[in-house]
């Protein structure tokens, strides 16, 4: 090139060459396209046949009915979202219980405490409890956590029930919220710290005082998404919750105060909007028919919830992320 | 901030308390540990319920480990070469076995007993899994150690993939395979061959539409001609001589040409032999799939061994398959002649190789693993393919500004919250779009992988998008400075230094494709098929869907036994699996 004299014409290209770029391009173009197409072929799979199912079975219905009976065989059929809306509660609250202080903590250790050596062996592990099958957890939960349970804690136990299933739920959604937390701590900068100890803090006041504060935004935003994972998590709770859809019963307490028992739900078994899915899944799937259509409802009603809430999680983790 | 608050009082200076710091970080540590403490303790359970080891004899267990266990500690050891190290093994050994005995002895007597649990069993889980665990790592830096785990992984790799080689044959037609091979793939590497070797660029280009077009004529003459080659043949001509070619090729770049010609011939030769007149001469193994295993495991172990002699060193780690399977069957003899009672473990030859059964004793998971096998291939095709090239648009072809660049972001927040959706939906997509509106059919194979694939396409892309994004800006500088059009420098440049990464993160996202069940459900697979696939639209099975099916049998011999072993099964390949993506991604960061 350098021995040239004229200048090379550097965009000249043959024919060929530009034939190839171009297919190349376009097909690279078309791969990209594919995961748009994706979004929109489940938003229109779901609306379609939600449509059908809506214009069957009244939205005020499906909003407020306790009762959930699809009853494949017709007669009967009552299709009200709410005891699955509160089966998914519980699990999600029991499951929150156990992963979001667990988690936090675990990413306080990874990221302030942790010698590199510990975090290095720490960190694949908990990424391993996130890689088991959740069919698997959901065999742990019915055949080793509910008898232990049934054994030690609570023998009014069911064998199916919410407890075990929720627990498991929690221990698999720990890394997901100890991970991106700790991606936010690690990115405090280490002035603040040092300015932290400058003014005599210790270690665990600078833990708590000054990086967990300055992180929030994305402890919040691991939060979110660990319950948006809880909420749509299916095997482990069709494994060993059972499928029974029931409201709790609602008991008088002091002064004629309305309460829930908490055992009620959770040492019993029920049904979660996910298990509903399944179950009609397991029994006719031709199409056609109004628990088919159902099925389609609940699943736009659990997009939307995780939508929702993923969306959620990326403005809260943008918006207060605090610049440093 | 936060210490402005607290330093306004500052009169607590010099009281600091490090009770609170010290509670808050055990604390802390122990929050870390409690999930996998609590998975681990679960996997012990389950291992011990898929082998039967609460009813293995404590002399089996010694037997064993005497005979197998303690030699290949003293390999590892051996490879390590560290006095230190060897002191510490022994100590951990021996200091775990009293402190193990003494602990659960006392745990019996004052707390109650554990279910299924003696102190054997614990010593076993808590000292020797771990110890092994360290050793191996330990021994695999030495050089005999390196030498002989490579060994030992070519040996179950080759297997693992031949066999998988033989059940893909199940659905997909050896005929056509033969044919599009023959039409198709040979001319094209022909033309490839001959493009590079005579500098003629055209040939090299007309590569990829004379495969195309050969796999089309494949496909049109699959339905003319009647006579075809022996399966064997096929398998021969398709399979086993492009392996060994490429293995001598690979040891022919290394130097020799006589080793390249053993390194390929010698296990071409005995694939051949075994696999043609193997039954005949009453060998009891034979036959097609033989032929296959034996040339996909047998290529690379002979260029290993060329590799290793070529060094030179750590020879003695040649030694270790010869190691294990002598301890294995020294402790069967010994077995036998005591008259040991052996346990009877879920996990069994049966199991692998036969049908689901309504009796625990006879049930088995060989179409469920035909069926995983079959899946886990397609979908990494389609996954790797799709997620390869909308990683390389969205890094390598697009811009950040302008309408190019806000459909970059639009598509970027789009793959983002595909990676969220919970796998239900997906089911519900596979079902509605290719069960029933492109009728593909319930629950076949073409519908469950191509909804995997989607469900995981996301995960692929972000891996793949990071592995891109990770290599050196200056690279990319140095290949557009000589000219090269972008594709050239995608091709030649950027794809094969990405290439570990995203191998890696496709293998990490097949292994959760792999233990996917809720989708499976939802598109209508099979919770039972009692005989493997025979078409990619035959009614089948996975061994997730299976697990939950037994899952719901009341008997506690599916509940404790057949399940476990499933799920140790679906584990083990799930290890392996995300073993060798871990090893893979190692080795790429060593050579940098």
């Amino acid at each position: 090139m350098t021995d040239s004299t004229e200048s090379p014409d550097l965009q000249r290209r043959s024919g060929l060459t530009r034939l190839k770029e171009g297919t190349y391009g376009g097909f690279f173009a078309v791969c990209a396209a594919i995961t748009l197409l994706t979004t929109v072929a489940i938003i229109a799979t779901l609306l379609s046949d939600a449509v059908v199912f809506f214009s069957q079975v009244p939205i005020t219905e499906f909003l407020t009915s306790t009762s959930w009976s699809p009853n494949p065989r017709g007669g009967g059929q009552t299709f009200g979202i709410v005891a699955l809306v509160i089966g998914t509660l519980t699990v999600t609250i029991t499951a929150g219980f156990v992963a979001l202080p667990v988690g936090t903590l675990t990413a306080i250790y990874l990221s302030e405490y942790a010698t590199p050596n510990a975090r290095s062996i720490l960190k694949p592990m908990l990424e391993i409890l996130a890689g088991i099958p959740t069919v698997v957890y959901g065999y742990f939960a019915l055949v080793y956590i509910t008898p232990a349970l049934k054994a030690t804690l609570f023998p009014g136990m069911s064998t199916f029930n919410a407890l075990s299933a929720s627990l498991m739920v929690g221990i698999m959604t720990i890394p997901m919220v100890s991970s991106i937390s700790e991606d936010a701590m690690s990115s405090v900068p280490d002035d603040l710290r040092q300015a932290g100890y400058g003014l005599g803090a210790t270690k665990f006041e600078v833990s708590t005082g000054i990086v967990v504060p300055a992180s929030i935004s994305g402890i919040a935003s691991s939060y979110i998404l660990a319950v948006s994972r809880a909420i749509g998590e299916t095997m482990i709770v069709v494994v060993a919750m059972g499928a029974q859809a029931r409201m709790p019963a609602v008991r008088d307490g002091l002064l004629g105060i309305p309460y829930i028992n908490p055992a009620d739900t959770l040492l019993e078994s029920g049904m979660t909007i996910t298990v509903a899915m399944v179950q009609i899944a397991g029994g006719d799937l031709t199409g056609g028919t109004i628990p088919y259509d159902a099925m389609f409802a609940l699943g736009l009603t659990l997009f939307v919830v995780t939508l929702v809430m993923n969306v959620l999680s990326d403005i809260i983790a943008e918006r207060y992320r605090e610049e440093y | 901030m936060a210490t402005d608050t607290d330093t306004a009082r500052g009169e607590g200076f010099g009281e600091v308390s490090r009770v609170r710091g010290i509670v808050f970080e055990y604390l802390s540590l122990g929050a870390s540990v409690l999930g996998i403490f609590a998975l681990a303790v679960l996997l012990i359970y389950v291992t011990i319920d898929a082998f039967d080891l609460a009813n293995a004899d404590p002399l089996w267990l010694l037997t064993y480990f005497l005979t197998l266990v303690v030699p290949f500690l003293g390999f590892c050891l051996y490879s390590a070469r560290d006095p230190a190290l060897t002191r510490r093994a022994v100590a951990v050994a021996g200091g775990g076995l009293v402190a193990v005995a003494a602990v659960f002895t006392a745990i019996e007597a004052f707390v109650g007993e554990v279910p299924r649990l003696n102190w054997q069993l614990t010593y076993l889980f808590v000292a020797v899994i771990p110890l092994t665990g360290y050793l191996t790592y330990m021994g695999a830096r030495g050089r005999p150690g390196s030498v002989g785990f490579g060994l030992i992984g070519r040996l179950i790799g080759g297997t693992a993939i031949g066999l998988a080689f033989t059940v893909l044959f199940l659905v997909f037609d050896e005929r056509l395979w033969f044919l599009a091979y023959t039409l198709g793939i040979v001319p094209a590497l022909l033309a490839y061959a001959y493009g590079q070797l005579r500098d003629t660029p055209a040939a090299v280009t007309a590569a990829l539409p004379v495969s195309i077009l050969g796999v089309l004529l494949a496909v049109f003459a699959r339905e003319a001609l009647r006579t075809y080659p022996t399966t064997a043949f096929i398998y021969l001509w398709t399979l086993a001589i492009p392996i060994a070619a490429a293995g001598a090729v690979v040891v022919n770049g290394r130097g020799s040409r006589t080793a390249a010609l053993t390194a390929g011939g010698v296990p071409l030769a005995l694939a051949a032999a075994v696999g043609l007149f193997g039954r005949a001469a009453g060998l009891g193994v034979g036959g097609p799939n033989a032929l296959v295993v034996i040339a996909v495991t047998g290529v690379p172990v002979a260029v290993y061994l060329h590799r290793v002699f070529d060094a030179g060193d750590g020879l003695t780690g040649l030694g270790l398959p010869v190691l294990l399977a002598a301890g294995a069957l020294a402790g069967a003899l010994v077995v036998e002649t005591f008259g040991i009672p052996t346990p009877s473990p879920w996990v069994s030859e049966t199991f692998l190789t036969e049908a689901p059964s309504r009796t625990a004793s006879e049930a088995g998971l060989y179409p469920a693993i035909v069926g995983s096998v079959i899946i886990i291939a397609m979908v990494a095709v389609l996954s790797f393919v799709l997620g390869v090239a909308t990683s390389v648009f969205l890094e390598e072809y697009t811009a950040d500004s302008g309408v190019v660049g806000g459909l970059t972001r639009l598509l970027q927040i789009n793959i983002a919250n595909l990676a969220a959706i919970p796998s239900v939906v997906y089911g519900l997509l596979g079902l509605g779009l290719f069960a029933n509106f492109l009728g593909l059919g319930f629950g076949t194979a073409v519908t469950v992988s191509l909804t995997l694939s989607l469900l995981i396409l996301p995960i692929t892309i972000i891996s793949a998008q990071e592995a891109i994004r990770s290599v050196p800006d200056d690279l990319r500088r140095g290949s557009d400075a000589m000219g090269a059009t972008r594709w050239q420098t995608t091709k030649n440049v950027v794809l094969p230094e990405a290439f570990p990464g995203i191998l890696t993160g496709t293998i990490l996202a097949l292994g959760r494709a792999i233990g996917e069940t809720a989708p499976l459900i939802m598109v209508g697979a099979a919770t039972t098929v009692f005989s493997p696939p025979s078409s990619l639209f035959s009614k089948f099975s996975a061994m997730p869907m299976q697990i939950y099916a037994w899952a719901n049998f009341p008997q506690a011999e599916f509940r404790y036994g057949v399940v476990a072993a499933g799920v140790i099964t679906l584990l083990i390949i799930l290890i392996g699996m995300n073993g060798t993506a871990i090893l893979l991604r190692n080795r790429a960061e060593e050579g940098h």
